[in-house]
Order: C-alpha cells, then sequence, then structure tokens
C-alpha cells in the first residue's frame, strides 16, 4: 500500500517520523491517529529526582571542601547528569507518541534552563521529567505553576535568594531580585511588549518572593519552600487589579491571572503553530487554536486537538526546516537506530549547536529557519549524516525506501537510489531537502 | 523595543566572501576596513601575575609561595610593570609598540560569578542581556559583519543578523562526490544550495581544518580566525575565546600552561592575519580579578579588579596605562582584591570611537553610559 501525503504529514510535520507499520497505520485517518497519540510521556524512572540530586550536590560540595586538590566527583553523580540530560531525547527515538514528545521539547524549550556550574547542571535536566512532563496535557495553568514551584526555574532565574525590601529578611542585607518575575512576564507568560510595565515585574517579583528551595542540610527534603519571612507584605497591584493574599496564595493568584491573559493565549498559541507548522504562522490557524483554548481553559490537549483538526495545518508544502534535535531524532528513527549510549546523543545534538539544556539563556533555543541554516551548521549537518550512514548496516536501507519514495520528488529519489554505495545513497536521503524540512 | 533582538546568528549570508585565500593574502591591507579581535579569557585570568607589578613591595607578602621570584622576571615593561615571562611573543609586540596593557580595570560588575560575570561583560549593559552583546550593537551601528569562532554564537554577538559562526569540524570531512550530489539536490532548493556553497568557501578559506590536539587547539581556532578575517570581504571583527583561567590551586604550572597557549595562538593568529595585522585591534578580555593574597592551596580565588590586554598593528602599545591602586590592605577592594582604577566598558567604548570612528556619543550608548577616556588608543 501506497503512504499517502497526509500521512507523512501527520509523522513527519508533528511528530519525529515513524515507522513503516505506523505510517500504514496513519494512512487510514491520520488526524485521529495522531490525537491518539497524545498520551502521556514516560521518562525513566530509575533515574534520580531532582532532590536526589540535591543531596548529590551538597555532598559534591562538602567533600570538594575537604579534599581540595585530591577530590574527584563521584562517577555516580557525573553518570547521572548525563543520563537525565540525555533521556527524553533517547524516548523520543523509541516512543511511538511522537507529537508528544514533540509537544514537551516546546514546552521544555519554553521553559528553558540552562545547565551552567554544579548546581544548575544537576537540577536543569530535572524540570522537564518532574514539572512539564505531567502537566503536558493538563491545563496551561498548572503548568505554569508547577514550572516556577520547581527548584531548577526558581534557582535558574535566581528567585530562591529573592526577599521582599519590606520582609524580615531585607532587615539581614537580603534584597527583591525580579530576575524571574521579569521572564515569567516576557517569555512565560504574555511575550514582550504586551502591555505590562516596570511596576507590573516589581509587583509579580513582590508575590513571588518567599517562593524558595528547601536546603537538603536543613530539612531531610528539597523541593519548593514558601519563606514567609522572605515575603514581601502588603497588596500588590499587577496589570491594573489588586492582589490583597498574604502569602503563598499571592503569587500563585497572580500566575493564575497571568495564565489566562489574552497576552499569554495568542503569545503562546502563535508560538506554538511556529513550532509545528510554519516561521511565518496564519493567523487563521491561531485564531482557531486561541478559541480551543478560550473554550477549554487553557487545555493544551484539546489545544493541540485544534491545531490537529485545522486545515492550514496540512498544506503539502514542506515550511519548517528541522532543527538540530529534530534532525538527529528523526534520522535515528528512521534508520531504527538507537542512539549507543548517554554520551552520543549529547555530544552529537552539542556538535550540531542544540545541546540539551545548554540554551545559555531563559528565552531557549531559536525555533526558526534562521537560527539552524548557517553555512558552517550545514557542513556539520551533511558530515554527521555521512557518518550515521556509514555506521550502520547497509542492509537495511531497503526497509525505508517506500517511506523515502513516497516523501521525496521523484528527481531527488533517483538520485539517491542512483548513489554510488547505500552509505552515501542514505546521506543523501538524510540531507535532501525532504527530510530536512518538514 | 524589544530587548531580545531576534537572534539569527548562523544565518548571515557569506555570499561575498571569495574562495581562494592565497589570492586574499597577497593584497595590501586595507585602512578603511579596520579589524577587530575580541578574546574573552573565561574563567577570570589572574592579572597581577599577567602584567606583574614587580615593583611593589606588598606583592611578596600578599604571594610568598606562588609570586614568581625577581630573577625570572626578564620581560621588564613601563612604570616597572613585567610581563609574564610565558608570553614571549607578545613581549616582542610590546617593544615593536604593538601590545598595550592596561592595568587594574574592572566591569563594574558586583558578583563573583564567573558565569554572571562574563555575561555581563559581554552584554555590556547594567542589565545582562542574553541575545544583546556590545559588540553586536557595534556592528549594527557601523553596518559590519562577524564572526565568531565558537560552536554557537556567545552572547557578545548576538543580536545582529551580521554574525556568522565558524568551528573546525570534530567530524570527518564526507568525500568531495557527496557535497557535489548535494548541490545537485539543492538546485531546486535557493536557500540550501546557497547555504552549501557557503560552508564549501569557508572550507576552502580554512583549508578544511580539523580540530584534532587538544594542545593545538586554540591555536586552531586562531589559525582559521586570521584566516576567515584575511580573505576578500571577510568580516570586520571576530571572536574568540580561551577558558580554563581558574586558578584556584596550582597557580603557577597552570598559569604557565595557559599563558604559554594562548601566546602560541596570537603569535599563529598575527601570521595569519598577514599584512591586515597593521589594521587590527585586539582586545583580550577576562570577567574579573582574582584575590591580591594567595590562598591555602597555592592558588588565587575570586578577585575584582584586572587586566585588559590592547594589541595588534592598529594599536599605540609600547606603554602601560590604567591607574595603579597599590596593594598595601587599605588600598585593596575589600581588602582582598585589587581595586579597579577605570572601566573595562569605557576603555572599550574609547577604542570603538578612535578605531571604528563611532561617535563618542554612540559609543557611550553601546555601554549603557561608560564614559570615554581621553587616552589615544589608536596609532
Amino acid at each position: 500500500m501506497k503512504i499517502t501525503t497526509p500521512a507523512l504529514i501527520a509523522a513527519n510535520r508533528f511528530g519525529y517520523g515513524a515507522s513503516h507499520q505506523q505510517l500504514l497505520r496513519a494512512n487510514q485517518n491520520p488526524k485521529s491517529w495522531l490525537k491518539q497519540q497524545l498520551t502521556p510521556v514516560i521518562f525513566d524512572s530509575s533515574l534520580p529526582s531532582q532532590e536526589q540530586m540535591a543531596q548529590y550536590v551538597t555532598e559534591h560540595r562538602r567533600n570538594k571542601k575537604a579534599l581540595g586538590k585530591k577530590y574527584k566527583r563521584s562517577s555516580e553523580h557525573v553518570q547521572a547528569i548525563r543520563q537525565l540530560m540525555a533521556d527524553s531525547s533517547i524516548q523520543a527515538v523509541s516512543m511511538d507518541n511522537s507529537i508528544s514528545w514533540r509537544l514537551l521539547d516546546f514546552f521544555s524549550n519554553h521553559f528553558s534552563v540552562t545547565a551552567k556550574g554544579a548546581k544548575m547542571s544537576a537540577f536543569a535536566p530535572t524540570l522537564e521529567r518532574e514539572a512539564i512532563g505531567p502537566n503536558l496535557l493538563g491545563s496551561f495553568n498548572d503548568l505554569l505553576m508547577s514550572v516556577i514551584k520547581h527548584p531548577a526555574m526558581l534557582i535558574y532565574l535566581n528567585n530562591e535568594k529573592s526577599a521582599g525590601n519590606h520582609s524580615k529578611l531585607a532587615r539581614k542585607g537580603k534584597g527583591l531580585n525580579e530576575n524571574l518575575a521579569r521572564e515569567i512576564l516576557e517569555l512565560h507568560t504574555m511575550g514582550v511588549n504586551s502591555g505590562y510595565n516596570q511596576n507590573d515585574v516589581i509587583a509579580l517579583a513582590n508575590g513571588i518572593s518567599g517562593w524558595s528551595v528547601k536546603r537538603p542540610k536543613k530539612s531531610k527534603s528539597g523541593g519548593f519552600t514558601f519563606l514567609r519571612a522572605a515575603h514581601e507584605p502588603g497588596n500588590q497591584t499587577l496589570l491594573g487589579d489588586s492582589y490583597r493574599q498574604q502569602g503563598v496564595e499571592q503569587g500563585e493568584a497572580m500566575l493564575e491571572r497571568l495564565a489566562k491573559h489574552p497576552a499569554t493565549v495568542s503569545y503562546i498559541c502563535r508560538k506554538i503553530v511556529t513550532h509545528f507548522i510554519s516561521d511565518d504562522p496564519d493567523p487563521v490557524l491561531v485564531n482557531k487554536l486561541i478559541t480551543r483554548w478560550q473554550q477549554t481553559n487553557g487545555n493544551i490537549k484539546q489545544v493541540m486537538f485544534a491545531l490537529i483538526d485545522a486545515q492550514e495545518s496540512w498544506l503539502p508544502a514542506q515550511n519548517k526546516f528541522k532543527t538540530p534535535r529534530d534532525f538527529v531524532i528523526s534520522s535515528l528513527r528512521l534508520l531504527d537506530s538507537k542512539p549507543k549510549n548517554t554520551q552520543m546523543i549529547i555530544r552529537t545534538l552539542s556538535l550540531l549547536g542544540q545541546g540539551p539544556f545548554k540554551a545559555g539563556s531563559p528565552a531557549g533555543y531559536g525555533d526558526t529557519m534562521s537560527h539552524w541554516d548557517g553555512a558552517n551548521a550545514l557542513m556539520t549537518r551533511i558530515d554527521w549524516a555521512a557518518k550515521l550512514a556509514n555506521a550502520r548496516n547497509a542492509k537495511k536501507m531497503s526497509g525505508v525506501e517506500p517511506q523515502l519514495m513516497a516523501l521525496m520528488s521523484s528527481r531527488n529519489y533517483t538520485m539517491v537510489m542512483r548513489a554510488e554505495s547505500r552509505q552515501q545513497s542514505l546521506t543523501l536521503a538524510l540531507m535532501s531537502p525532504e527530510f530536512q524540512r518538514r | 523595543m524589544d530587548r531580545r533582538q531576534f537572534i539569527s546568528g548562523t544565518a548571515a549570508s557569506l555570499a561575498l566572501w571569495h574562495t581562494q585565500p592565497f589570492a586574499a593574502t597577497t593584497l595590501a591591507a586595507n585602512k578603511k576596513t579596520p579589524k577587530l579581535i575580541w578574546i574573552v579569557l573565561r574563567g577570570a585570568l589572574d592579572s597581577l601575575e599577567t602584567v606583574i607589578p614587580a615593583f611593589d613591595s606588598n606583592l611578596s607578602t600578599l604571594r610568598p609561595t606562588i609570586g614568581l621570584a625577581k630573577e625570572k622576571l626578564t620581560q621588564p615593561m613601563q612604570h616597572g610593570f613585567a610581563l609574564n615571562p610565558a608570553l614571549k611573543n607578545l613581549y616582542t609586540w610590546y617593544k615593536d609598540k604593538h601590545l598595550l596593557p592596561i592595568v587594574a580595570v574592572g566591569s563594574g560588575f558586583e558578583s563573583r560569578s564567573h558565569f554572571d560575570g562574563q555575561d555581563f561583560l559581554e552584554s555590556g549593559l547594567n542589565n545582562i542581556e542574553h541575545e544583546s552583546g556590545w559588540l553586536s550593537r557595534a556592528i549594527e551601528l557601523k553596518q559590519h559583519s562577524a564572526i565568531a569562532i565558537a560552536q554557537s554564537t556567545p552572547i557578545s554577538l548576538r543580536g545582529s543578523d551580521e554574525v556568522n559562526t565558524w568551528y573546525p569540524s570534530k567530524l570527518k570531512h564526507s568525500s568531495d562526490d557527496l557535497y557535489q550530489s548535494l548541490q545537485k539536490m539543492y538546485q531546486d532548493d535557493q536557500q540550501l544550495s546557497s547555504k552549501l556553497s557557503d560552508g564549501l568557501k569557508l572550507r576552502a578559506i580554512t583549508n578544511g581544518q580539523n580540530l584534532s590536539k587538544k594542545n593545538g587547539k586554540f591555536a586552531t581556532l586562531a589559525k582559521g580566525c586570521g584566516q576567515l578575517m584575511s580573505a576578500l570581504k571577510a568580516p570586520d571583527c571576530a571572536m574568540l575565546e580561551l577558558g580554563g583561567w581558574d586558578t584556584h590551586t596550582n597557580q603557577n604550572n597552570r598559569l604557565n600552561k595557559q599563558l604559554t597557549t594562548l601566546d602560541d595562538g596570537l603569535a599563529v593568529l598575527k601570521e595569519s592575519l598577514g599584512k591586515h595585522w597593521d589594521n587590527t585591534a585586539i582586545v583580550i578580555a577576562t570577567e574579573f580579578g582574582r584575590t591580591a593574597k594567595e590562598n591555602g592551596t597555592k592558588g588565587t580565588d575570586h578577585g575584582t579588579g584586572s587586566a585588559l590586554l590592547l594589541a595588534g598593528g592598529a594599536i599605540k602599545g609600547g606603554r602601560v596605562l590604567g591607574q595603579w591602586p597599590g596593594l598595601a590592605p587599605q588600598q585593596l577592594f575589600e581588602q582582598r582584591d585589587l581595586n579597579p582604577t577605570s572601566s573595562t566598558f569605557s576603555w572599550l567604548a574609547t577604542l570603538l570611537n578612535q578605531h571604528w570612528n563611532i561617535e563618542p556619543k554612540q559609543a557611550t550608548k553601546l555601554f549603557d553610559g561608560a564614559p570615554l577616556y581621553q587616552e589615544k588608543l589608536v596609532s
């Protein structure tokens, strides 16, 4: 049976590609095939949690101090960090619910945290597993709340040390840190230039002052804690509304308001369409997502249904250039080739410019072609594709031929099939415009 | 105004670049296109053992074991400073009046965290902007272009469309045959086809260097940098990075090795720049200094004031600038660090004004109001 264009779009544009069998299933009803894939993402549950990593970090600090030069970080610790960093990429290579892993990648980048220094290297990869994954298909409000309260985010954007200027801790020399509040407004919810001002940033920073992280030394467990002594007392005015709550509820109410603010809704819906469909999102399509968001109180799964339902999402033109991550994962999937080890996937992604948890900015990695199609970057892609093609058993090529025939123009398919070797043929297929775009 | 300008670091077109590096090097340097190379030393260089205040008697008290012995200080400079003996090539530059150290500088950054300190130095703004660097703001102003010798665009060069990156490949290059087949395959895809031919040009200019030995890494990068900067219609500026300066322990050996790497790399850079050396200004900076006093593990900890090194044929060197604050306990910043007496950003603004002819007002604005200095930096 021939693989149809909608089935290819379903697998490649919305996901990381699919096996021949899966594509045959998608053939029958691509939309419902996709919707069925919106199921929870499941990580390797044997890996340590943020709290366990916090204990590692504490031990690491203590031993480093005690042993000085002789100290070597335990290999268990280093290994755990690597496994955590690579896990979502490794899962995305093998799991059938590809669209959900793409969605995880989208929100993980939306709430980008960078692994820099001993603490953030250990914590950064725990955010997507603990705060994003579990809320991926629920309401955006829950997702936002759980991300902002997660230690990785609180520490990354310095809120754990923030204390209101009239709080008890302020008298001990601590002060307000606006970092997290500013990024919530600018990056996580409303988006830049969307009608808030510096006073709103301060109001939100005050509202979430005292949102901090338990210290593993003092308490047995890590995780979120509310330090009343660091919370700015009094009412706050955010975007013209007064917040009279006097505790953790104040910040929570503010986030709840921001999660459903019209600016947030249109900013995130536009970003989703940019991620999946086109660098230049069709306003009609964006509006369909916005409408569904409003009807369902920001249910992310429903918003994704709207994306799948819309005819604008299925135009045959391939308008998205794959990011290095998309390219690596979809290549490995096409060749049914599992990454050999955690190092391989981390190294490859770093080499191609998109190391996991290394965006270096709370804005995350760029999501449009111009961020990724640099001349040097393209050369690296080619050489990596050749390496992958050379390393694998060329016999398996035959398994992907029907798929390539359906995906590629007849001219390019002929070029692929007439290449001088199977390896070169595979490299050409991976680097073809049809596989580089989605 | 969007505080995070759209970055498309890897996207700028190389269409203007020339493919023949040999032809390029025979061309005389053009004074109208002064080049700037910005080098960030990540991890906080210990300036006190780099541009050594040999005249300051407090130094040996503060550093009884890590301080270099007087007889080793064989590279004297102005005002009683000495250049670390590992910096042999740089000392020749000094004697040729092409090295200008500036002592006791600081960026004004208050915390002692490396990452934040580097971000601050690269962004050049009072509030760190991760998507806007001072160098990219300068190139936007002058409609210049830049190349970052890095795998991804560093903050210094974020925020402009005219920035490319180049990094020697860690992967084996594919066969020419494959590239040719791809070019054929991309014939109807203008975007990919132009990027591929740009990529092949980049390889040609840098002779397809691979990154092999770790020791030769900085030199490899420096060589590629020089080659890219001396190609026809090459970019106006480049950025290089070198890490490994965080010498908390066993500083002497480590610093000696690091400075040798830097010195060797800079010599390669000069060589590969060819005649363009004459109109090049190199700026070498680090995020902050190190403690004046040595610590218990024969090293130094994170400090404040540091040094800035200006170099290149365009620089009016052979002098040592900067007001020396002294190293007596009461003269130290918070009684532990070298006290900065001038601003890194002001020196950068002054250089941009003189080297790239950026209006004083605009140069100041690039760094959120850092005033210009009167000193003449460019010859």
